[in-house]
């Protein structure tokens, strides 16, 4: 036991990575079950308004912070290195100070529940001043603010490690332009995050100095500035979300060309696209404050629309890597396929709010709630199932049931847009998104009591995942080293891999290492 | 030129892009201004590094016709798979905070811990 307390070996760091994000993940969702229940009714008041704003708060940091962006990472802690041939990553005690930073900081912020006045209700934007007057947020607002700030430092460490890693540990051979796309959307994210996040750290101290150590930042009765939270906050807080998307674009891309038993399909535009999309979402942050009237709207949204061509390309370049495969539809795939589906009606809505007149309609409204949601939710997340399914076998040498595993597809998809698709025309009706109860208008009722049918369903779902989990361990049948056909390097050393990861390094001659090696 | 020196050339570049565009079309508007400029001056720094760093580092990956016979016996240094260090960093630093939050005394024992988990770990690590 102890020496998981201690590991620093890239593998077990992986794998604690998606144990402790799978914990933060069923706490989120019972966070979410119990948002569900309260907006089952209109009028309903199973939960007090002060209380569900805590469960908000936390369900949506807990989310952000401690599940969909730190699987990406800790995914790529465990499969970065072996696609590339490496024998760890780059600072191994570096990286397990970042583990360590992001689960303390997850047990803080969800400590903030045990304090007195209860957890942080802000929710996850913190917006100063509301998060600097002391009451009715007290101990609980100071935890949240002290695990976020320890996870993205952890975040920023990481990305260090990671570029590091990829730039000087590769084979020989695995030059850049043979890495697979998953370690190059990694690399993207990882350069993304190095610009993005300082930002998020200096506003969190921020907050922690005007709330403790008499500092005026954010209130302007003493000169300072609530739109300077928002600029800083937003500044990291855009980019943020492609940190919690890029990485899954990656996970799709290796999943789709792996069962579609094909080459990926313009692969250079592929990466372009990433480093286009990262690039731009860096001037689009104040897209988030269109109705604040002090930003420069149209550049805002000018840049906001550019992101839609790279985004576009990433789409042509999935649907060309299937055209004319031999397509096999494993659990896996299935949830790639969900991903295309979900993300795209989570783009197109993207683009909507992008313009500011849609914006200042459905500004702060469930609209809003329904496009994130199709992104993170119906993208990121289907996407990290994708994952688990796909990387299980390398990861822990055995093959999750794919029978139980493609029930839990459809029940998630069922459940998932059964959810989110309602809270679109919550929006258009008018309905505010943190508001804690509606009243019985228009059809706010019916269209509240689909979403919690739909959340009960992707909990049933997620049963099965789980079940899914123990029987497949108990059954323990070993896996070749490339159960899949896959192509990519960590498919050519055992599953799970020897402690120095690769007994022999196949020679790297092209983008397909793995699949050379079976031919040979 | 390295792809990966290349690549921070490129972010540079743009980010400078990015800042004269909100320069003149934000102009009233200055905290965009300073972040954007701020961050463009780090990628700047990084790209240097990387142009410095580039000198002196012969890199296998970078090879398009290395295989792993040509580098057999290479001394790829020394990988570490333990260490306690690590950990009580992270416990150090999240009782820094609270201590900075809720009791100087705390803030000092916790810094004084952290700052001697540092220093054991740099150790630790320059002794293989
Ligand atoms: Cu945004």
């Amino acid at each position: 036991m102890i020496e998981w307390f201690t590991a620093t070996d890239h593998k077990k760091i992986g794998i604690m990575y998606i144990v402790a994000t799978m914990t933060f993940f069923v706490a989120a969702g019972i966070l979410a079950m119990m948002i569900r229940a309260q907006l089952a009714r209109p009028d309903n008041a199973l939960l007090s308004a002060q209380l569900y704003n805590q469960i908000f708060t936390l369900h949506g940091t807990a989310m952000i912070f401690f599940v969909i962006a730190p699987f990406g990472l800790g995914l790529a802690n465990f499969i970065v290195p072996l696609q590339i041939g490496a024998p760890d990553m780059a600072f191994p005690r570096l990286n397990a100070t970042s583990l360590w930073l992001f689960i303390l900081g997850g047990i803080i912020m969800f400590l903030g529940f045990a304090t007195y006045g209860g957890a942080s209700a802000n929710g996850w934007t913190n917006y100063a001043p509301l998060s600097e007057i002391s009451e009715g947020t007290g101990a609980g607002n100071d935890f949240w603010t002290i695990g976020v700030l320890m996870a993205g430092v952890s975040t920023i460490l990481t990305a260090v490690n990671l570029t590091t890693t990829v730039f000087l540990l590769r084979a020989p051979g695995m030059t850049m332009w043979r890495v697979p796309i998953f370690t190059w959307e990694i690399v993207a994210t990882s350069l993304l995050i190095l610009m993005a996040f300082p930002s998020l750290t200096a506003v969190l101290f921020m907050v922690l100095i005007d709330r403790h150590l008499g500092g005026h930042f954010f209130d302007p009765v003493y000169g300072g500035n609530p739109i300077l939270y928002q600029h800083l906050f937003w500044f990291f807080g855009h980019p943020e979300v492609y940190v919690m998307i890029l990485p899954y674009f990656g996970i799709v891309t290796e999943v789709i060309a792996t069962f579609s038993h094909k080459p990926v399909f313009g692969y250079v535009g592929l990466v372009l696209a990433a480093f286009a999309i990262a690039g731009l979402s860096i001037g689009v942050w104040a897209h988030h404050m269109f109705t604040t009237g002090a930003v420069s709207n149209p550049f805002f949204s000018a840049v906001s629309f550019l992101i839609a061509v790279p985004t576009g390309v990433k789409f042509v370049n999935w649907i060309g890597t299937m055209w004319k495969g031999s397509l096999e539809f494993t659990t896996a795939m299935l949830f790639s396929l969900g991903f295309l589906f979900n993300f795209l009606l989570g783009g197109i809505t993207g683009v909507m709010v992008a313009s500011p007149p849609i914006d200042y309609q459905t500004h702060d409204s469930y609209f809003i709630v329904h496009h994130f949601h199709y992104t993170l939710g119906g993208g990121s997340m289907f996407a990290l199932f994708s994952a688990l399914f796909f990387w299980f076998p390398k990861i822990f040498g055995v093959r999750l049931n794919e029978t139980l595993g493609k029930w839990f597809f459809w029940l998630m998809f069922i459940g998932f847009n059964l959810t989110f698709l309602p809270m679109a025309f919550m929006g258009i009706e008018g309905m505010a998104r943190r508001v804690y109860t509606y009243p019985n208008v228009e059809h706010l009722a019916l269209l509240n009591g689909l979403a919690t049918a739909g959340g009960a369903i992707m909990g049933i779902a997620f049963l099965l995942f789980i079940a899914n989990v123990f029987i497949s361990a108990f059954a323990n049948v070993p896996v070749p080293s490339n159960p899949w056909g896959g192509y990519s390097l960590e498919w050519a050393t055992s599953s799970p891999p020897p402690e120095h990861n690769f007994e022999t390094l196949p020679p790297i001659t092209s983008r397909r290492p793995a699949l050379d090696l079976m031919n040979t | 030129m390295k792809t990966f020196v290349g690549l921070f050339f490129t972010s540079t570049g743009f980010g400078l892009a990015i800042l004269i565009a909100y320069w003149f079309i934000g102009h009233e508007e200055t905290t965009g201004t300073v972040l954007l400029a701020i961050m463009t001056s780090a990628l700047a720094f990084a790209a240097t590094y990387a142009v410095i760093a580039e000198r002196n580092a012969r890199l296998d990956g970078d090879g398009e016709k290395l295989t792993p016979e040509d580098t057999k016996g290479e001394d790829l240094g020394i990988f570490t798979t333990q260490s306690a260090y690590p950990i009580l960093v992270a416990l150090s630093v999240l009782f820094m905070l609270l201590g900075i939050l809720y009791s100087p005394l705390l803030a000092f024992v916790a810094i004084v811990a952290l700052l001697l988990c540092l220093w054991r770990l740099g150790a630790e690590s320059a002794r293989i």
